[in-house]
């Protein structure tokens, strides 16, 4: 209940702040305040891979349903993250590139980690037994891990960038207004505690429902 | 264990064996694979005409070919043996991991009969310009290792699950995609006569990792 109150505040504050005081990027002027919205999920979209993938390794270390219901959650919040992510990136790229959709290297690298999480999510869709998913799925999850690192290496040298760089830019350091920057961090742990937070929520749910399947089984 | 190296070998050789033995008695998963490659090909063709020089395509409907023949038969090895309810028994003869890489093994002998069709088809239905073989095999050697590996892991995982063949192409995409981009990559710079190089390396590390990391993971394929 408290963090829940604590995460509301935050986010409200920091939003307020980043809309109305966080000062503009010259050629990006009004466009500079996806950043406080859009990088952050995307943040998430990525933690929430790792983070599943993580538990999916440790199911099949330990055999405990409590790592899968942690990866479940992870994949379910993932899509969320990943499609908020998306569209956001995508309504910004019209504003400033012309079009919603440009295949740019980020573009790329989202859409695959999208239709990962739906290919995770539609297999664990099809497979019966509480066990048998976690395994199955869990196993999946890893292989996937291998692919993970090779594609966000193969895509920069398929596609040309348009993708700006606004966090670290190629001197290696961090470049921006301080305010931009507090806003932008602050965001950022504010995204990041949401996602926790709906993270147990999720996964206590699940445990709610096998209980309740365990109680009319008897 | 002194023998349980080759005991291990005896008995993915039989696996394979016995793989190739019943795909045999009916041809019915290659004959349905070869008809798909010809099929997707055909298409291919009739949409795309003859592109002559323009060889970044060519290489892109190669590989694309390839994989849709892939992602349309090669879930069989594993499916088969869940419909003919015969898995059981194969579990109790061998390991889990004997029995993948037998799949393993079969499902690479399956792509190479396919691509020993498709490949020179391909290259005259297009009008393709002359290939560079050396460098064209390495590239289709390792992105073929590539797909067997992805394929065999993943078949094994559907063939549990309820809807069997229809999951396997969506859950095998995200898999396939690196091998995708750098065999297309490998192909494209064959053509143009630059270094392949860069692709070989990348699909090299790809296929080893895959199989590596399937090692790791056919062990909890099976339980009871």
């Amino acid at each position: 209940m408290l963090w829940r109150i604590l995460i509301f505040v935050w986010l409200s504050v920091w939003m307020v702040v980043a809309l109305l005081f966080a000062p503009q990027v010259p050629v990006l002027h009004e466009t500079t305040r996806v950043l406080y919205f859009h990088i952050p999920a995307a943040w998430i979209a990525v933690l929430a891979l790792g983070w599943g993938m993580l538990h999916s390794v440790l199911y099949l270390v330990k055999r405990d349903l409590n790592h899968d219901d942690q990866a479940a959650a992870a994949a379910e919040l993932g899509v969320l993250f990943t499609v908020v992510a998306t569209v956001s990136g995508s309504l910004w790229a019209k504003r400033m590139w012309g079009s919603y959709w440009n295949w740019d290297p980020r573009e790329t690298s989202i859409f695959f980690v999208l239709i990962l999480y739906i290919a995770y999510l539609a297999l664990r869709g099809s497979i019966e037994g509480d066990e048998k998913r976690a395994r199955l799925s869990a196993i999946y999850s890893a292989i996937a891990f291998v692919a993970v690192p090779f594609l966000m290496f193969v895509v920069p040298r398929m596609y040309e960038g348009l993708h700006p760089d606004p966090i670290i830019n190629n001197r290696g350091k961090v470049d921006m207004d301080p305010l931009i920057r507090i806003c932008f961090f602050m965001m950022l742990i504010g995204f990041t505690a949401l996602y926790f937070w709906l993270q147990t929520l999720r996964v206590r749910v699940t445990r709610l429902e096998r209980r309740r399947e365990l109680a009319r089984g008897i | 264990m002194p023998n349980g190296g080759s005991n291990s070998a005896v008995a993915v050789w039989s696996v394979l064996r016995k793989e190739c033995r019943t795909e045999w008695r009916t041809r019915y998963g290659l004959n349905a694979a070869l008809l798909f490659a010809v099929a997707s090909l055909t298409a291919v063709s009739f949409a795309a005409g003859r592109l002559g020089n323009r060889t970044d395509i060519m290489a892109a409907l190669f590989w694309i070919v390839l994989l849709f023949a892939t992602l349309a038969s090669m879930s069989h090895a594993f499916v088969r043996e869940v419909e003919a309810r015969t898995m059981l028994l194969l579990r109790l003869v061998a390991t889990p991991t004997e029995i993948a890489v037998g799949k393993l093994l079969f499902n690479l002998l399956f792509l190479l009969v396919i691509e020993a069709v498709t490949v020179p088809l391909f290259m005259v239905l297009m009008g393709a310009p002359p290939v560079r073989w050396g460098q064209f095999l390495a590239v289709l050697g390792l992105g073929t290792v590539s797909l067997a590996a992805s394929s065999t892991l993943v078949g094994a995982v559907i063939a549990q699950t309820r809807g069997r063949g229809a999951l396997f192409a969506g859950v095998s995409l995200p898999l396939l995609l690196p091998v995708l981009a750098a065999a297309v990559g490998g192909t494209r710079e064959m053509w143009a006569a630059n270094s392949v190089a860069p692709s070989l390396k990348l699909l090299g590390a790809y296929a080893v990792a895959l199989l590596a990391a399937s090692l790791l993971l056919y062990d909890h394929l099976w339980e009871d």
